[in-house]
């Protein structure tokens, strides 16, 4: 007790100029630090929520213009929604703004981990419907370089995944802790899966849909990425129905690959987070952070994260004392260790 | 573009950031001989001074050509302290260590004095968006976005980790606490209530030991208390070697 007392006291407290040792840092386990990675992603969209834009009404014409092409009983609610935005702006903007900031925060703080990432899961639901108009993905809108089905929605199954309990020990993967692995398996087939499907949807696979979807995100880029996002657009022009084909067999083969051989199931993982850093640079503009006016980072980093809670542990060696777990996975969710 | 209120409601927190830092310097004596001074209180006061003058004009201080000699002397200070931190403990001290955040915060507020153009002081900056910070008020925009967005990104993940090292930190100290009364109740089945009520009555000595070690932390290594429990090692000794163990940690 002691011990963890001063360390902490020293650092913060305590540093004489040039003459204080490094602190030692508890390790992390796999599914914290995803949980971590998730918090940073909150606070930056937390962060974003602030810019001056979203306080003009631009943002809620943004929110209302998720209505079109969506079924009555969706799109109603959303131009309610939007109507009563755009009467109070700066009051509802701000707690938008400050509820992902604590969003973020909650999670990154132990104590507060469970509520943070159930509030994360309703906010998340609530912003699918009134936000994003479900992602497009009942107007025939969406896509997977357009973020579908929608980037917050994977904030949610995230939140699900990376929750802290353990119904299957020892787990094959992370995300298959709190739900299962057969409950994880049949989430990432379902979610990538639909991915696939919606890349052939005939909006997609037009001559030049996915063109004009990359060309579409230029505007007040940087020139750097502007360069990369035209060298891409030139790449599919007039290739829609190749690139919709290519990339679908892609996506499906990831979503049926956690149903594969490990090596196999690896390498798929692989192609998910190649195929989510492809999608989020040439295609979603680094979410549009950079030309102002984003909400979040858009769906290539969840994507991303997603793969790597799927990602096979290290081999656990076993002793004649009982297995060494190298993550430390007791240690760092706070159990008091084991009595026997 | 980001209403006044926001701003000033920000720039508030920074002006509170830099009163605590303000106030631990004070606190630390500078005029004492041997006494004990932060960098990091240091640089938080600067900073806070420097973001409520950014954030509301009314606050503000310096020119900006001044803030970024200010920040790029702190800048130049971290880098040497990383340095140095790696030289002592290897990549480690850049994960563990405060220097290398404290480095990037003053490059980060390096950054933000060079790269901004047009008149800060008109009407204050928002947190703005990454392309030219258009929403600044005051028409203040900011040059490589790029940059700024990985200032963000960076400064976003160091938030969240120094976050989590304090809430572990804060568990591992009660688990410490709670460990010996919860071996107490299960092996040697003594009242729960009465056990904590133990640990209750205990606690201003606990106390104390902390505090003792603290002010412990900063002498020479050799001048270190060792003050221990022999009985306790001893204990540990015997049970390493014992064929049935009762606890497994």
């Amino acid at each position: 007790m002691t011990d963890v007392a001063v360390a902490g006291n020293r650092t913060a407290w305590r540093g004489r100029l040039g003459t204080e040792p490094v602190a030692a840092r508890p390790s992390v386990d796999a599914r914290r630090a995803l949980q971590l990675v998730l918090a940073a992603i909150w606070l930056l969209d937390g962060v974003l929520q602030y810019q001056g834009f979203m306080f003009t009404k631009g943002f809620s014409q943004m929110l209302g213009g998720t209505a079109d092409g969506n079924p009555a009983v969706i799109a109603k609610p959303i131009t309610w929604d939007a109507t009563l935005i755009d009467h109070h702006m700066v009051l509802f903007n701000a707690i938008f703004a400050t509820i992902q900031l604590l969003l973020g925060l909650g999670i990154a703080f132990r104590p507060t981990l469970r509520v943070a990432l159930a509030a994360s899961v309703l906010w998340s639901i609530g912003v699918w419907w009134f936000g994003e108009g479900l992602g497009g993905v009942l107007n025939g809108g969406a896509s997977p370089l357009n973020g579908a089905p929608g980037a917050v929605i994977l904030y949610a199954l995230l939140a699900v995944l990376l929750w802290p309990a353990d119904r299957e020990v020892p787990a094959p993967f992370v995300a298959a802790r709190a739900v299962g692995a057969h409950v994880a398996r049949a989430l990432w087939a379902v979610l990538w899966l639909s991915l696939a499907y919606f890349a052939l949807t005939p909006d997609n696979r037009t001559p030049q849909g996915l063109n004009g979807m990359i060309a579409g995100m230029e505007s007040g880029e940087p020139v750097w990425l502007q360069d990369l996002q035209k060298a891409a657009a030139s790449l599919v022009a007039n290739q829609g129905l190749a690139t919709s084909v290519v990339l679908a067999v892609a996506l499906a083969l990831i979503g049926l690959g956690v149903y594969l051989p490990a090596r196999i199931a690896k390498a798929t993982l692989v192609l998910a987070i190649v195929v989510a850093a492809f999608i989020w640079v040439f295609a979603q503009a680094l979410g549009g952070i950079l030309a102002g006016g984003a909400t979040d980072v858009n769906s290539g980093p969840l994507l991303a994260l997603l793969a790597l809670a799927y990602w096979p542990p290290r081999t656990v060696p076993v002793t004649p004392t009982g297995p060494v777990v190298s993550e430390g996975s007791v240690a760092s969710e706070g159990s008091e260790g084991g009595t026997r | 573009m980001t209403p006044a209120w926001i701003l000033d409601i920000f720039a508030a927190i920074m002006l509170v950031v830099a009163a605590v830092s303000a106030a631990r310097l004070v606190a630390a004596r500078p005029w004492q001989p041997g006494a004990i001074i932060t960098d990091t209180d240091i640089s938080h006061l600067l900073m806070g001074i420097a973001m409520a003058g950014m954030l509301a004009s009314s606050l503000t201080t310096l020119p900006n050509g001044a803030w970024a000699v200010v920040f790029g002397v702190l800048t130049v200070w971290f880098g040497y302290r990383v340095l140095r931190d790696y030289r002592a403990s290897g990549a480690r001290a850049l994960a563990v260590g405060h220097c290398a955040p404290h480095l990037v915060h003053s490059a980060a507020m390096l950054y933000m004095f060079l790269a901004i153009t047009g008149p800060v002081a008109s009407g204050g900056a928002s947190m703005s968006g990454m392309n030219g910070m258009s929403g600044m008020t005051g028409m203040s925009t900011l040059n490589y976005p790029t940059l700024a967005f990985l200032f963000a990104l960076v400064l976003a993940g160091y938030a969240i980790w120094d976050l989590d090292l304090l809430s572990s930190l804060r568990r591992g100290f009660a688990v410490a606490v709670a460990g010996p009364a919860s071996a107490a109740v299960r092996l040697l089945a003594l009242d729960p209530m009465r056990a904590t009520g133990v640990l209750a009555r205990l606690a201003a000595e606990i106390d104390q030991i902390a505090a003792r070690g603290a002010e412990s932390a900063d002498r020479p290594l050799g001048d270190l208390p060792c003050a221990s429990a022999p009985a306790l090692d001893l204990l540990a000794e015997t049970h390493i070697r014992a064929e049935v163990r009762l606890f497994e940690s």
